[in-house]
């Protein structure tokens, strides 16, 4: 994988942020409590699920179950939920033991021992599926996919990745017009690198490869 | 011609912003410390439920007039500087998050979205667009034939417009849609995003507008200028955002008002003559009764229903002014579709605040098109984590996920704000599903009829060719709502709606409804700015009345 923003460090102007922001986005490189939330049953699930959901060995390592286990343990969450979805945290206990019932029936083993074409192929029958632990799949996609996000694009190493300038309070910006860029900020070193193209190639590869591992695991 | 600036006739009706400490802090404790405060058995004047848009200026007009006024929030007395980060994750506690369930064909997401928590309620967390209704608003039955009528028109609101724009202050350029206006304050400077958006407005020939943003420009009282940081959605810790927590909460306490934070409205009381006694609140886990001779609601299209019905009597035995079975029905979200469009050059979005510039050139019904009413169109800049939403949208994932956000800084983001129509089935219920109070939660089923529909559609057509006409290489659009208003409708007859002209209920004289939840149609307008005009004008017939 290319790095777009070679150099870059969003950490090197927390000095400029105000000291309330400064701890909150310390706080994400400093030391985690150990897991609270999820059991060992469910974390051997959930690791496995989060790295190819957002396929977390891509890049810096971003303690992205950590997180997550956090907000539940606490009650941090949206709150409202749609009928026919339980509470986020009974969502997550009963979405991983499905997971693992749907690895066995399509690929004959827990989603944890599969391995990663596999796991891609029970995940997105998840995404586009029905009933998935008397839940919706879609949903539960779904609701997967945001609380990963909120984690790892809350993360100052994935900043770096993705040039976000970070907080800006009290120094704010400067340079707010299109092409420009403050002094401490890195330009894009492959700015033709349009995704929409190379993510239609790489969805339509998975899609193949993926119809493979689906005709192979149904012999 | 330049704009016309008021700050002293302004200062002679609210001092708010002189309020505020001088020395760079952005509340003064001793202001919130100091505050006058009422006992339980006082009977007050007024006793204001919720502290956002409607009760923070309903609360701050009546202790101008001399009234006892204590305003009860279920949420904290907010310190910008304290209590609020420069961060999208960080700032999960300014919203209303407490259990709801959202049903009905299409539902509506919440927390974050719509609803906020604490002293300020949702203009904490809001962009801070404050456009006006337009005049055609008021009368879409008659005009159009959908919607409802108004039991007021533009002309009775219009003095309140106006001094809520001067309060805030709204900055902007002059405006030529709905009744022309100039605002108080020169329009900002335009960031990237806004940029980008003008430049493909202006191919197609669509009449865009800087504003309008009730953000300071150049210094309001001792509010500083904005330093285009790009976190108005967190919590603006610069004071220069209006929020009801800087715009007319130091007046309010300067005044004699109490506003006690961290108390949740359980129940409205009555007395034996039907008349309200006052609110059963509980604070620090103890339940309280709090006296008054005048109750206000204000806690929003959601919390306002919900703390009706929970206020169920034997006279009213299916919630409180739900005589005519009105309560929590018509409650209406905008339709509010983003389009995220890619450029080969960064525009780095997140600089400048999300509300820059907006159209309001398709409010109107257009007789040429197969759907009633408009919509509006404004620039967003969604953060990481909210552009993520986006990527995620579209259906990707895994690597192709990270490929597309590795892209974050070329994409330029439009919204759109849509009339979708009232409808008595998009309504608030009870759950069997009980809070931490033991109250039963709040049920919202919201489901779009084919006028909605339509106009979503042809709203998300024209938001797509302005970025492609500024030169987008790629579109992807989101599904979205934004803003919740109605629940508790005024109307000409106790039939047509909970509230009368005045916001003063039909089945209890003394009780008020000043928030959102009154509306009998959204418009495209983002609601806050007729939100406070429509308290302004409940508190001078309040005064009048006395």
């Amino acid at each position: 994988m290319q790095q777009r923003f070679p150099g870059y460090d969003v950490m090197s102007q927390a000095r400029e942020w105000d000291p309330v922001t400064q701890a909150v986005v310390q706080a994400r490189l400093g030391p985690r409590p150990a897991l609270a939330f999820f059991t060992p049953p469910e974390e051997a699930v959930a690791r496995p699920l989060m790295n190819r959901l957002l396929e977390l060995d891509e890049g810096p390592a971003v303690p992205v179950l950590e997180g997550i286990d956090q907000r539940l343990a606490t009650g941090q969450l949206d709150g409202y939920r749609q009928v026919g979805m339980p509470p986020a945290p009974e969502m997550w206990r009963r979405s991983l033991v499905a997971l693992d019932e749907a690895s066995r029936e399509r690929c004959g083993r827990e989603f944890a021992l599969l391995d990663r074409d596999c796991q891609l192929l029970v995940l997105e029958g998840v995404r586009t599926g029905g009933d998935f632990g008397g839940m919706p799949g879609p949903e539960v996609f779904a609701a997967w996919l945001r609380f990963g996000c909120t984690e790892l694009y809350s993360h100052p190493d994935i900043w770096n990745e993705i040039g976000f300038g970070g907080p800006a309070y009290p120094r704010g910006y400067k340079a707010t017009s299109p092409g420009i860029r403050e002094p401490w900020e890195r330009a894009d070193v492959a700015p033709a690198e349009d995704p929409v193209p190379i993510g239609a190639r790489m969805e339509q590869a998975r899609k193949r490869h993926l119809d493979g591992v689906a005709a192979r695991a149904a012999k | 011609m330049a704009p016309v600036n008021r700050p002293r006739s302004v200062r002679d009706r609210n001092e708010s912003a002189w309020l505020l400490p001088k020395d760079g802090r952005r509340c003064d404790p001793a202001l919130v410390e100091g505050m006058r405060r009422f006992a339980d058995d006082d009977v007050v004047d007024l006793v204001v439920v919720g502290c956002g848009a409607g009760g923070g200026v309903l609360t701050q007009r009546l202790a101008r007039r001399g009234w006892r006024v204590v305003c009860l929030d279920a949420g904290p007395f907010w310190d910008p500087d304290r209590d609020w980060v420069s961060d999208e994750k960080g700032s999960h506690h300014i919203y209303w998050t407490d259990p709801r369930v959202i049903g009905g064909s299409d539902p509506v997401p919440l927390g974050s979205n719509n609803s906020g928590r604490g002293v300020g309620g949702g203009t904490v967390h809001y962009a801070g667009y404050t456009p006006r209704f337009h005049p055609s608003d008021f009368n879409t039955r008659t005009a159009d034939g959908v919607g409802q009528d108004w039991p007021i028109s533009y002309g009775d609101l219009r003095p309140y417009y106006e001094a809520m724009e001067e309060e805030l202050p709204v900055a902007g350029q002059s405006w030529p849609w709905g009744d022309p206006h100039r605002y108080p304050q020169s329009p900002h400077p335009v960031g990237p995003n806004g940029q980008i958006v003008m430049r493909g407005a202006e191919q197609l020939g669509i009449d865009v507008r800087v504003g309008p943003v009730a953000i300071v420009n150049g210094g309001f009282g001792h509010r500083p200028h904005c330093i285009y940081r790009g976190f108005c959605l967190q919590g603006c810790k610069v004071n220069a955002k209006a929020s009801t927590l800087v715009t007319h909460v130091p007046d309010a306490l300067a005044r004699g008002a109490e506003i006690r934070p961290d108390s949740m409205v359980t129940r409205i009381e009555l007395d034996d003559a039907g008349r309200a006694a006052g609110v059963v609140y509980i604070r620090e886990g103890v339940e309280r009764f709090q006296r008054a001779a005048a109750v206000a609601v204000a806690g929003y299209a959601i919390e306002t229903p919900r703390l009706l019905l929970n206020s169920a009597t034997k006279r009213f035995p299916d919630g409180l002014c739900n005589n005519e079975d009105l309560v929590g029905r018509y409650v209406m979200v905008q339709g509010a579709p983003q389009v995220t469009g890619r450029f080969e050059e960064e525009v780095r979005m997140y600089k400048a605040p999300p509300p820059e510039v907006s159209s309001e050139q398709f409010y109107e019904t257009d007789p040429t098109k197969d759907y009633a009413r408009g919509f509006s169109i404004q620039t967003v800049s969604p953060l990481p984590i909210t552009h993520a939403e986006h990527v995620a949208a579209e259906g990707h994932w895994g690597s192709v996920l990270r490929e597309y956000m590795r892209d974050y800084v070329h994409w330029s983001t439009i919204g759109v704000l849509c009339e979708l129509l009232p409808l008595p089935d998009n309504r608030v219920t009870l759950a069997d599903e009980k809070d931490r109070f033991g109250l039963p939660v709040a049920h919202f089923d919201y489901s779009q009829c084919d006028n909605d529909r339509k106009l979503i559609e042809a709203s998300e057509k024209v938001a797509v060719s302005i970025l492609e006409a500024a030169g987008a290489q790629e579109t992807l659009s989101i599904q979205r709502y934004a803003h919740l208003v109605g629940g508790a409708r005024m109307g000409a007859t106790p039939s047509e709606g909970v509230v009368d002209s005045n916001l003063r209920s039909f089945a209890v004289p003394n009780l008020y409804i000043t928030d959102g939840s009154v509306l009998p149609t959204q418009g495209s307008a983002n609601p806050a700015l007729t939100i406070m005009a429509l308290a302004a004008r409940a508190a001078d017939h309040l005064a009048a009345s006395r």
